[in-house]
Formats: structure tokens, sequence, C-alpha cells
């Protein structure tokens, strides 16, 4: 079992990016509801494990992060699931 | 442990569900450009002597309003892509496939300069009537799908009429194959869930 996906903020990110191609830094913030700070150092995490790709752009001279999870990621996360789904089963 | 998996079941479950697909843009797109192409072939078809005052008049204006309303949309989308902070699987296959629809649409006006008796109007109806159908495909929307369909048996109609006057083609087309489907999708209660 990928004990890394039992953090609460990773596994937030990971299961908004699993149906989506892309995800601004600002809606992982309101869907996580984490601090700046605490998104930041979780996303750097997950792109360090290769599970999610960051892109810094920028937009009306403000930085533009956007997120997309990598075919790693999604592998993980569809073990990690259906581990999940078999530890309730047992 | 299994009380843990339970409630990291759910988290997933809330957080995926939170993902609204909202339709209303891409109703906007269609929309919008039934109208717009309503009007341009409208404006065409009361005022020939001055859309066609020179040789190349009357393609420099499909050309130019086109790609000012191209630009208009990519705008739209644009806005509405910053102010959802998402993009999902579905909206990205929707804009690749208009993407490749403006690609062809500009060769197919390309090629309509340089060859000779070569009417663009009946070759893009088609392409129009494709990609409609692909859409309503996609979305699981059964009026645009509709929509596609009846431009493409209308596109092969024209082809065995060709004394039709292609601009009243062209609004009838659109009216019935871009208008019709995208006001149906806006007042459509699933326009925030293809599968709502």
């Amino acid at each position: 079992m990928d004990k890394f996906l039992f953090n609460p903020i990773r596994l937030k990110i990971m299961s908004s990016l699993i149906n989506k191609s892309q995800c601004d830094f600002n809606y992982l913030k309101k869907v996580t509801e984490s601090t700046q700070g605490n998104l930041s150092v979780q996303l750097k995490k997950l792109k360090e494990e290769k599970y999610i790709e960051i892109e810094k752009t920028f937009s009306n001279n403000y930085p533009k992060t956007s997120c997309s999870i990598t075919e790693n990621g999604r592998i993980q996360f569809e073990e990690f699931f259906k581990n999940l789904i078999k530890m309730k089963n047992s | 442990m299994m009380n843990t998996a339970e409630k990291q079941i759910v988290t997933i479950n809330n957080v995926i569900n939170s993902t609204k697909e909202n339709l209303k843009p891409l109703s906007i797109n269609f929309i919008f450009w039934g109208i717009y192409v309503n009007i341009l072939s409208g404006f065409h078809y009361a005022f020939p002597s001055l859309v066609q005052s020179s040789k190349y008049s009357a393609a420099i204006y499909w050309i130019i309003l086109s790609i000012i309303g191209m630009l208009f949309m990519a705008y739209y989308n644009v806005k509405v892509r910053k102010t959802v902070g998402y993009e999902t699987h579905l909206s990205r296959v929707i804009k690749i496939i208009w993407g490749v629809f403006g690609v062809s649409w500009i060769y197919i006006i390309i090629l309509s300069f340089y060859l000779k008796n070569y009417h663009p109007v009946p070759p893009i109806l088609f392409l129009l009537s494709l990609l409609t159908i692909m859409t309503g495909l996609i979305i699981k929307f059964k009026p645009v799908t509709l929509g596609g369909i009846f431009l493409t048996l209308f596109t092969f109609y024209l082809n065995f009429n060709p004394e039709i006057n292609l601009l009243l083609v062209n609004i009838v087309g659109v009216s019935l194959g871009m208008l019709v489907p995208g006001l149906s999708l806006f007042y459509s209660k699933s326009s925030n869930n293809p599968d709502g």
C-alpha cells in the first residue's frame, strides 16, 4: 500500500487531478482547504515522486502555477484506490 | 485501518464529485457562431455589390471578420478557463477538435483562392457537420448530434443542387446545425453535467 498518498492534502490533490487535464494552484488551494505554503510543499513532494507535473507561467505579470497528473501518478493513484477498496471489503 | 480506508474513499469521491462539467460556455460558442455567421451571410446576401466590390473583397470580408470572431471567442474561452480554475478531459477534447476546425477552415479558404470554381461553403459546412456530430456524441447531448446529422444531409443535398444560393444555404445550415442546438444546450438542465 502506497503510504505516500495517505497524506490528506496529497490525496485531495491527486483526486482532483485524476479527472482533469490541468488544475490551477488557486483551485487546488480551495479543494484541499490548505494554506499556500503547505500546498506548495505537498505539490513539490508529488513532483519529486513524479506523480504530477508543474507548469509555471506568467499571466498579466502574475506567476501562475498549473498542475497535471503524470502517467506514473495515474497508475499509483489507481493502485492506491484498488487497495483501499480491498481493505474496506476485507 | 478499515475505517481509515473508508474515510479515504469518501475523500476521493467528494473531490471527484466536486468537478462540474459546465457546458454553458460550449453552448455560448455555438450560439455566437450561429448568430455571427448568419449576420455575415445576411449582410453579404443583402449587399452583394458592396461585399463583392473588387476581385478579392468577398474573400477578405469573410476571412477578416471570421478571424475577428475566432479571436473574440478565443478570448472568451480563455477567460472562462481562468475563472473555473481547471480544465477537464472533456473540455480539452472539445477545444482540440474545434481548434482543428479553425485550422481546416483557413486551409479551405486559402485553397479557394487558388482553385477556380472551388466554393469553400460546401466543404466547410461538411466539416462543420462532422465536428458537430462528434461534439454531440462526446457530450452526450442529442440535439447537437441531430443538428450535425441534419447539416450532413443538407451538405449532401447541396452537392446535387449547385444552383442554390450558397449564402442562403449558409444561413439555413448554420441556424439548424449550430444556433438551434446551441440554444437547446444553453437552456438544457443537463448543461452543467453531460450525464445529468
